[in-house]
């Protein structure tokens, strides 16, 4: 968040801005991070993930280009514009087998940051003519595959919200986890209802971990090493 | 969208998904589809025809009486258009908030999350 309200104060000046929307069925968790960073840009939230469904987003980060007469000009991609500084970091020895895999999971997420923050100021300066702007068509052709499993994801992912809403949590998980089948390579699905049963009760910020548990079959460490990294999920954009 | 029966206001279906009913069809940006038989007099949308047309699949738990609605699979594609999807969503202090609230404005849309 930090990083995208500096990156909002540079391109004001330019007519643009930043908006971030938080995918979080809780937003009291969210708050304190939106908090924290006291953003300047409109900093909204979707309880429902609603935008998955309308933009295509399916991990975070994610960003789509919206130019000024309300038109996509770049679909929703993998969306770092910076470093982060756990990928410089020396993993220590004896760390705990789970943590040990997660960072070295981290470090191995490719690395786009620069390109695609020099690809948005490129864009918020010169517009249409911007290398980097698609044509309605090319923005379409590019946005991600939706067949039939995959909206019907999007289906039960919600009835997994509105019963967890509701607090039937066990119909929750049946359609959470029906969720995760028919759209494997969605991991906002996964890492929402994951960190669900992994924070502890009361707990004022979830699980960043969301390890091994016992309400579903998978959890983020052993589905993004076993699947080959967390570049398997991420949708790099192509500038 | 969560649904009780499966039809619902003209309104509230467009609120869900985007969609729109108008002279031609169902309508998002430039994309209509024609759908007879979805709106009726009174207003009302059904949900399974509408849907039918759309490509979107319709998921239901049988238990408790609900539905789901699905996105849309026109394309086979997330985006079926390259008008951007208006969804009312909401500021951390609840206040409804449109990214039509920003036409002449670039805006870069940013998903995030806490976990």
């Amino acid at each position: 968040m930090p990083g995208w309200q500096a990156l909002n104060e540079e391109i004001a000046k330019f007519g643009a801005t930043v908006v971030t929307v938080a995918l979080d069925i809780d937003p009291a968790l969210a708050k304190p991070w939106n908090d924290l960073a006291n953003p300047n840009h409109p900093s909204l939230v979707d309880t429902l993930h609603i935008t998955n469904s309308l933009f295509g987003f399916t991990n975070i980060p994610m960003a789509a280009w919206i130019d000024e007469d309300g038109n996509l000009v770049r679909p929703a991609e993998g969306a770092s514009i910076e470093r982060s500084p756990l990928r410089d970091m020396e993993i220590p020895e004896g760390l705990p087998e789970q943590l040990n895999k997660m960072m070295h999971a981290v470090k191995a997420i490719p690395d786009d940051g620069e390109a695609y923050r020099e690809a948005i100021l490129d864009w918020v300066q010169k517009g249409s003519t911007s290398a980097f702007a698609l044509t309605p068509g090319e923005v379409i052709a590019r946005s991600q595959p939706r067949s039939d499993n995959e909206a019907r994801a999007t289906a039960c992912f919600e009835l997994g919200e509105y019963f967890h809403r509701t607090g039937e949590n066990e119909t929750a998980v049946k359609w959470w986890k029906e969720a995760h089948r028919l759209h494997p390579q969605n991991l906002t699905y996964k890492r929402q209802a994951w960190t669900l049963v992994t924070t502890p009760a009361g707990a004022t910020e979830y699980d960043l971990m969301q390890g091994p548990n016992e309400v579903y079959d998978s959890n983020l460490v052993d589905e993004v090493t076993g699947e080959g990294g967390f570049g398997q999920f991420i949708i790099r954009p192509r500038l | 969208m969560i649904l009780t029966e499966l039809r619902t206001t003209a309104e509230a279906f467009a609120h869900a998904t985007d969609w729109y009913p108008k002279p031609e069809g169902l309508c998002r940006g430039e994309v209509c589809v024609p759908a007879p038989g979805a709106l009726s007099s009174d207003g009302m949308i059904d949900v399974a025809v509408a849907a039918q047309k759309l490509g979107m699949p319709i998921v239901q738990d049988i238990e408790h009486g609900v539905w789901a609605l699905g996105s849309a699979t026109l394309s086979g594609k997330s985006l079926s258009t390259a008008v951007a999807a208006d969804p009312e969503l909401k500021t951390f202090d609840g206040t409804p908030f449109k990214l039509s609230s920003l036409r002449g404005k670039k805006v870069v849309l940013v998903a995030w999350s806490s976990y």
